[in-house]
């Protein structure tokens, strides 16, 4: 693309307009066109957005449009050997459409508590744990020394033999002992303190965890409702798509750009959509079917 | 036996995993908690999933209760005792009063 000037569209009016960008013949790559799209005029322009890319950066094409919505980020790119997660994106153009949910209101609570619940960091368990594995062997040793001490003594002793000596050492061992015994319990209360501060970030942890398994189970709920909704108008879509299926029994199993193209249909865009496939005979009718502002490419 | 428990969806989906791919090292799996056989190999795969999700996965040695050893016969009498009573509705404080058996508040403050 070297020499060629930076491609900048104005796509700003909106969908109402439906217009069609036919870029062909403009040698653009369709991936940057799409990204265009999706960063906005912003990103494009923004102090970032040149001079960290240098000559590349400069350009990137700029497409000037509205933010698009959730479902852009699904089929707002139909390109050949795409894939598409049907039900997710029939739930997008649902919304898109302004498609709510009785799951709305309890949803927007759930996440509102998410967003506000902090989790203590957990405390660091291994040094303290470490710290106590050592120590018991240390007293193990230790006491096993005393023990021994202790009948070399009572049988020199018995036997009249000079121990004083031996009555030093098991008095050193039995003095290290206590020190060791001390160093244990001290450790042993710092894995005890540990613990309980551990147990303080679980409950945490655990609160977010029934907490996100509820989000989920209603983002389920709503999906579904959602895609119950806009399912008959996906199907008579899918119906009428170009190069689509002769029957529709399987309404989730179609190919991508089928399947895009069909829930484009009822989806209700805000940004153009980029089109890198042939099934209209031009931009024009793409534009028409999609009822979009269109940028083929 | 080795208790595992994970406190957040990730956590509980890889234990789901180890769970499944290591069928032999499973004792018992609760949702999100299993219980893995006391091997260095089921130590292995509990550190592993510590050490995937930090905070998240709990790991604990669990061993045998016997009552014999752990417990009073005295403790051992009143559950059976208690679960024999007559009437349903009896709190086990008022039944302990009447009958004799360990005071629960006693027992709360013992430790096994």
């Amino acid at each position: 693309m070297s020499g060629r000037e930076r491609l900048v569209l104005d796509l700003e009016d909106g969908d109402a307009s439906r217009r069609a960008v036919d870029l062909r013949d403009r040698g653009v790559d369709p991936v940057r066109v799409a990204a265009a799209v999706r960063e906005g005029i912003d990103a494009a322009t923004g102090a970032d957005g040149g001079g960290d890319a240098g000559d590349e950066g400069d350009r990137r094409p700029v497409v000037d449009c509205r933010a698009p919505r959730a479902v852009h980020d699904h089929v707002g790119f139909v390109r050949p050997s795409m894939s598409v997660r049907i039900r997710t994106t029939l739930a997008a153009a649902a919304r898109s459409r302004g498609g709510e949910t009785p799951q709305d209101e309890t949803l927007a609570a759930v996440r509102e508590k998410l967003a506000e619940l902090t989790v203590p960091e957990p405390p660091n368990l291994d040094a303290p744990r470490e710290r106590l594995a050592g120590t018991d062997d240390a007293v193990d040793r230790i006491r096993e020394r005393v023990a021994a001490l202790r009948g070399r003594v009572q049988a020199g002793r018995e036997a009249g033999r000079e121990v004083s000596d031996l009555e030093a050492e098991l008095a050193e061992a039995t003095r290290e002992l206590g020190e060791r015994e001390t160093e244990r319990a001290a450790a042993q209360e710092a894995v005890e303190r540990a613990e309980r501060l551990a147990r303080e970030s679980r409950d945490a942890r655990e609160r977010r965890r029934r907490l996100e398994d509820r989000r989920a189970n209603l983002e389920r709920r709503a999906r579904a409702h959602l895609v119950e909704r806009i399912r008959d108008a996906y199907e008579d879509a899918l119906r009428a798509v170009p190069g689509g299926p002769d029957d529709v029994a399987e309404p989730f199993a179609v190919d991508g750009v089928t399947a895009a193209l069909a829930l484009g249909r009822v989806a209700d865009f805000r940004a153009p959509v980029v089109v890198a496939c042939d099934r209209f005979e031009c931009p024009r009718a793409v534009a028409e079917w999609l009822e979009a502002t269109v940028i083929r490419v | 036996m080795l208790l595992v428990v994970s406190y957040s969806r990730a956590a509980r989906g890889t234990l789901r995993n180890i769970c499944r791919t290591h069928e032999e090292v499973v004792v018992r799996r609760f949702g999100r908690v299993a219980l893995l056989a006391e091997t260095e190999f089921a130590a292995f795969q509990a550190l592993r999933l510590r050490e995937k999700h930090g905070g998240d996965v709990q790991i604990e040695r669990t061993r045998p209760f016997n009552e014999y050893e752990a417990v009073d016969g005295s403790i051992r009498e009143a559950a059976k005792a208690y679960e024999d009573r007559e009437r349903p509705a009896l709190p086990y404080a008022t039944f302990a009063e009447s009958t004799g058996y360990p005071d629960p508040e006693r027992m709360r403050e013992t430790d096994l």
